[in-house]
């Protein structure tokens, strides 16, 4: 490259000139055309180590320094009332915009991967919620599955329908999935969540009524755009209390999306406490013949039996379709329970303030037992618990809050009080 | 927030302020120490007009034992009204904060049709007849008639102005024109009238630039002026050409039959006053034996839209005696119409100066100089003689009278310029007789004269040094601003190639080539795919705008860009296209995004903004020269180089690129707001073209954006368009400051020890 630049300013003619104030002005990142295949270049993600082997690059600080802005850019100030049960309506646009490949390889199948990551995830972080797919395209909206706690079945009805054509509709989208969720219990709070390619919409009637109708039945609408700020969009999302974001690339896609996935706080008017009535249903025995309830057919074994009317059902969290029941099981309620209590973020130890304080720092992580020093033995970067002063390492730091969602060092430190009690 | 610029407390009605917001302010008030005329450059969204009213209202403020005058000139009522209502929000802040001593009079002074409250009249739906239907129950003949005849309608409005006289004042405050009209129908007042006497005593005077530029209306309203007022200019970019407008005037073929049939008319009312009260026609020829100076003397409502040119001895000197009695005047008249007649009736373009003219005119029918000057000051007196009051039907003769009094008044700086057809329309003969003015700085002449300070600002004045030669006048303070910004929230990119690599360009060896004209289609197709919402293209003329659509439409081109927006193209026709502005913003709004196909120089380009979501691209198709062939510009290209010495490239030059930046510069209209801009033309890589784009648009064009084609413009404005969706942060990170508060200033100023702090 130098070479050729050298050779090229020799030239007196205009247009390298120009070209090469071009180069110049990019220079401080990558080439324009560099820049669409940067993800793919692999071979610029190894180095050499001392011994001259080749290892991957360590890119974990990185990635926790991603993860740390992430989880403070949230307002993790306690008990904010969550909305636990969510019912999501997924919209993807299969309009002709997604077939546009700025997103490698397409954007509808790069959208479609981080949907599947996405739909994992929400359940993962909201066992009590469900959760449908609607499709747009050729200018109407078509539902593809519809409410329901089985991630599976979602991710596999996603990926069998691919294609892309039309145009898009944002109103018939908005209709359909209205009439859907204004059916839902009103303990629950109703979402949706648009990916949307295009950046126009061919509606049938006036699109502001529906936002108004939608307001007016608290459905909260999101928009993930992936091109450009559209002002209709931007309206519905102010209107309705929802977020708009607009992909930058492909991990900055997947980020945006997973912003979704924690519950919201609560809509103020449903804030107040209420009780819902839910069953614990029981799992059905093996090999016993019954007829579902949801798929109207019979089925071998597997399902669960609602403890009101004894119809079976395939999967938990649903709703009796018999009896209208919410049925859950216990661990879901365990694991969204987190969302109300979430653990305070822990404060990040510079290796500088370790060595000012050298006998207050243990060698090893309290979480993994791992040693918290570099290789080379310098001391790399930690955090430690406010509360309990444990020290652990980042992944550790990743780990406790995303999925363990207890302290161990709190933990501990309750479980050892009454003996350190007993000793004074 | 309030802070000290030197001895003046300045009082801004906002927490904080931009930071060329406080420069301007800084410059603004150097112009007005010096008590001398400014030229300031700021790109518009910065707070252009807040600044200049605060700094201005607080400069009186600090002087309360002769508080200058603002007289601020707009060129839109609707600029108007934005300007007032800022005013009142700066107005209450003061008052909060000083109490009574800050009060001040300000209010807004529009023509009849926008201050009437009569039902009657205001629903005439024309300026000029909302005027005459004024008059009809206004003059002071009707009014005198009716006072004998209960059955004379008059206006109630007028009348209980009338009675209370001069002690219809208005309490101090700040009047928008619909509040004016609020407290008219409250007080039974006419809203009109009591803002044309209020205008003398106000503070703050907002109105048009006619007011002050046209010298017919000048005259009667801003005759009373004094010397130590603040005037303004706001959006002046044009400014030269309402000055030549204002001198200018041309006369058609109907113009002349109207003139004829208005002059029948008046030898008939001539007649029967004849008939019935001689004693009036023989008191108009005593009247003007005396002169003309006693017109001061005529009720307010008789008076009339003045002389239109100004020289004061004209006043002063008698008529001259034939034209004295009616019947003459009117015999003259009828052969200067005659003499205008036959010189439409040529068949070769003729071009002649004006002394040449007025020879012609003296040797074919005896009128000379001194006569035509006269003509229309005469016309006035005869139709108050004669009680006419239904002035809307006279404006043939009007036209004529004011094309034969600028004529007999001026020697240097104007043209008669006779073209048997249109230039473009060789086929459809519409001869016309045109009186063009060359040199802008006779119309603002008196205004630089008689006024101590004048401030000419707007968004695009590049190339600054331009300004003063054109206009004719020292400033004192001429600076550029730049705006401070905390993202690079404009794009401008030159693109100079199609998508297969060749020149575009709307030269005119090259604007039919089919290539280009493909070329530009594809441009505006890719665009309109990867930009949301409201995009605006901008061409050189209507007749290239026709002829390109037109070629889009055959080659499927633009059915291509109809799946993506719709598309809306303006007309010379201000109901369409309002119409057509009004349908592209409701696409905008619900989403499906639209196109506006728009004229340089069109009323588009100069009125209507294209803010947040209306306007995310605007395409400047071609650079937009003026239609080079005319003899009015040749005229006038001759008369700069021989007069200021500007050459004629250059001048065209500025002329195109101060209309391109306008147009461009609709996109952007606050600093939250975001938009690129896409101009299409080889040309516009060349130096001498690009430098004199204004500088808020040259310092974001970045070296790699010169010199693009298609493909590199679409990726560009792809990820542009991605970046300026991202959350920001207003007030600016820690790096550039663009929103500076109280402290900021404050310490900003002992920092650079600008001067000692008071407080």
């Amino acid at each position: 490259m130098n070479n050729s630049k050298g050779k090229r300013s020799n030239g007196d003619e205009h247009e390298d000139e120009d070209d090469e104030e071009e180069d110049e002005a990019n220079g401080g990142g990558l080439e324009a055309w560099e820049r669409a295949y940067a993800d793919e270049r692999s071979w610029e993600s190894l180095q050499e180590d001392e011994s001259g082997l080749l290892r991957p690059i360590d890119n974990k600080a990185t990635y926790h320094a991603q993860y740390r802005r992430r989880i403070r850019s949230t307002p993790s100030t306690a008990r904010i009332q969550k909305g636990l049960i969510r019912y999501l309506y997924i919209v993807v646009d299969l309009s002709r915009a997604a077939s546009e490949m700025d997103f490698k390889p397409s954007r509808m199948a790069v959208v479609a991967k981080n949907v599947e990551a996405f739909i994992r995830e929400f359940f993962d972080q909201n066992p009590l919620s469900q959760l449908g797919l609607v499709f747009v395209k050729d200018g109407v909206a078509q539902c593809l599955t519809e409410l329901g706690g089985s991630p599976d079945s979602h991710i596999k009805a996603l990926m069998g329908k691919l294609e892309c054509s039309g145009e898009a509709s944002l109103q018939n989208a908005l209709e359909l999935v209205y009439g859907y969720l204004k059916q839902v219990p009103s303990y629950g709070h109703r979402e949706v969540l648009i990916l949307y390619s295009a950046l126009s919409t061919c509606d049938p009637g006036d699109i502001m009524e529906t936002i108004q109708q939608c307001k007016k039945s608290k459905i909260r609408c999101s928009v993930v755009g992936l091109s450009a700020e559209i002002f209709i969009c931007k309206h519905l999302c102010q209107e309705t209390g929802g977020l708009y974001s607009i992909a930058l690339d492909e991990s900055h896609l997947k980020e945006l999306l997973l912003e979704h996935a924690p519950p919201p706080p609560a809509i103020a008017e449903f804030a107040i406490a209420s009780l819902i009535k839910m069953g614990f249903p029981q799992r059905a025995a093996e090999g016993v013949v019954s007829i579902c309830s949801c798929h109207k057919e019979p089925k071998v074994g597997g399902g669960y039996t609602c403890p009101r009317c004894k119809a079976r059902v395939c999967e938990l969290p649903t709703e009796c379709c018999v009896c209208g029941l919410t049925l859950v099981s216990s661990p879901h309620l365990a694991r969204s329970y987190h969302h109300l209590f979430p653990i305070t973020l822990f404060s990040e130890v510079s290796p500088s303030y370790s060595s000012k304080q050298q006998q207050r720092i243990p060698k090893n992580c309290f979480g993994c037992q791992q040693s918290l020093l570099n290789p080379g033995n310098k001391p790399g970067l930690f955090v430690a618990c406010p509360k309990c002063s444990q020290f652990f390492c980042l992944d550790c730091d990743i780990y406790i809050h995303e999925s363990l969602h207890n302290c161990p060092g709190c933990e501990s430190l309750r479980h050892s009080k009454p003996v350190i009690d007993a000793e004074e | 927030m309030k802070f000290q610029i030197e001895e003046v407390t300045v009082y801004f009605p906002y927490d904080n302020i931009y930071p060329e917001q406080y420069s301007y302010m800084v410059e603004l008030k150097r112009a007005l120490d010096a008590k001398g005329h400014a030229l300031l450059e700021m790109p518009t969204g910065t707070g252009k007009t807040i600044a200049l009213l605060s700094l201005i209202t607080s400069y009186s403020l600090s002087k309360p034992s002769n508080p200058p005058k603002l007289l601020y000139c707009t060129r839109t009522v609707h600029e108007m009204e934005k300007t007032l209502a800022e005013l009142r929000r700066l107005h209450s802040y003061q008052v909060s904060l000083l109490g009574t001593s800050a009060n001040y009079l300000a209010l807004g002074l529009s023509s009849r049709k926008n201050l009437c409250i009569n039902p009657s009249v205001v629903s005439t739906e024309s300026r000029d007849s909302v005027d005459a239907a004024c008059r009809k129950l206004t003059a002071s003949w009707v009014r005198a008639l009716a006072m004998e005849n209960p059955n004379v309608k008059t206006c109630e409005f007028y009348e209980n102005y009338e009675k209370v006289g001069s002690e219809a004042i208005l309490p101090p405050g700040v009047y928008t024109l619909a509040d004016l009209k609020v407290f008219g129908k409250e007080k039974g007042w006419c809203p009109y009238f009591l803002a044309r006497h209020m205008v003398q005593y106000a503070n703050v005077v907002v109105y048009s630039y006619q007011y002050l530029l046209d010298p017919k209306v000048a005259a009667i309203i801003s005759k009373e002026m004094q010397r130590e007022s603040v005037v303004v200019f706001d959006e002046a970019h044009n400014i030269d050409n309402v000055c030549i407008e204002a001198l200018s005037v041309s006369v058609r073929r109907q113009t002349l039959e109207g003139a004829s049939r208005n002059l029948s008319r008046m030898a008939q009312e001539i007649d029967r006053f004849k008939a019935t009260d001689a004693g009036r026609l023989r008191a108009e020829y005593n009247r003007l034996v005396d002169g003309l100076a006693q017109r001061g003397n005529l009720p307010i409502t008789d008076t009339w839209l003045s002389n239109p040119a100004l020289p004061d001895d004209i006043l002063k000197e008698a008529v001259p005696g034939n034209i004295r009695r009616a019947e003459h005047f009117l015999s003259h008249l009828r052969r200067l119409v005659q003499y205008l007649k036959g010189r439409l009736q040529t068949e070769n373009v003729e071009k002649e100066g004006l002394v040449a003219f007025v020879a012609s005119i003296y040797t074919q029918v005896g009128i000379d100089q001194k006569m035509l000057r006269f003509c229309y000051d005469r016309l006035h007196s005869l139709m108050l003689t004669l009680e006419i009051t239904d002035t809307d039907e006279f404006l043939h003769i009007q036209t004529i009278c004011d094309f034969a009094t600028l004529v007999g008044t001026y020697t240097r700086g104007f043209s008669i310029i006779i073209e048997p057809f249109d230039e473009r329309m060789p086929h459809i003969p519409d001869p016309v007789i045109q009186l063009c003015c060359h040199d802008a700085s006779l119309a603002i002449k008196p205004v630089f004269d008689r006024f101590q300070s004048v401030v000419i600002t707007s968004g695009t004045l590049s190339p600054i040094d331009l300004y003063p030669r054109l206009l004719n006048f020292n400033p004192v303070v001429s600076h550029s601003f730049k705006m401070s910004l905390t993202r690079d929230c404009i794009c401008p990119m030159v693109l100079t190639r199609g998508s297969d690599q060749l020149p575009v360009s709307t030269k005119f060896d090259m604007r039919s080539d089919p290539g280009v004209v493909r070329n530009y289609g594809r441009l505006l197709l890719e665009m309109v795919s990867v930009v949301p919402d409201g995009v605006v293209c901008f061409f050189v003329s209507y007749s290239y705008m026709d002829g390109i659509v037109n070629s889009w439409n055959e080659t499927g081109i633009l059915k291509e860009i109809m799946q993506q927006k719709l598309v809306f193209i303006e007309t010379p026709d201000v109901v369409e296209t309002t119409l057509a502005l009004d349908n592209y913003r409701r696409a905008c709004d619900c989403g499906r995004g639209a196109v506006f196909f728009s004229v340089a120089r069109g009323k588009v380009a100069e009125g209507i903004d294209f803010d947040s979501h209306y306007g995310r691209l605007v395409i400047m198709f071609g650079v937009p020269f003026q239609y080079t062939l005319s003899r009015i510009l040749l005229a006038r290209l001759e008369y700069l180089r021989e007069t200021f010495q500007i050459k004629e490239g250059d001048f065209l030059t500025f002329d195109a690129l101060r209309q391109a930046a306008q147009c461009v510069g609709r996109v952007i209209r606050s600093k939250a707001d975001y938009g690129m801009m896409i101009f299409a033309d080889k040309r516009y890589s060349r130096h001498d073209k690009r430098s004199k784009l204004p500088g808020w648009i040259l310092s974001h064009l970045r070296d790699a954006h010169l010199n693009l084609s298609t493909d590199m413009a679409v990726h560009i404005a792809r990820e542009f368009l991605r970046k300026m969706a991202q959350p920001y942060d207003k007030a600016g990170g820690s790096g550039r400051k663009t929103l500076l508060s109280q402290e900021d200033l404050e310490k900003m100023m002992t920092n650079g020890n600008i001067q000692e702090m008071l407080f």
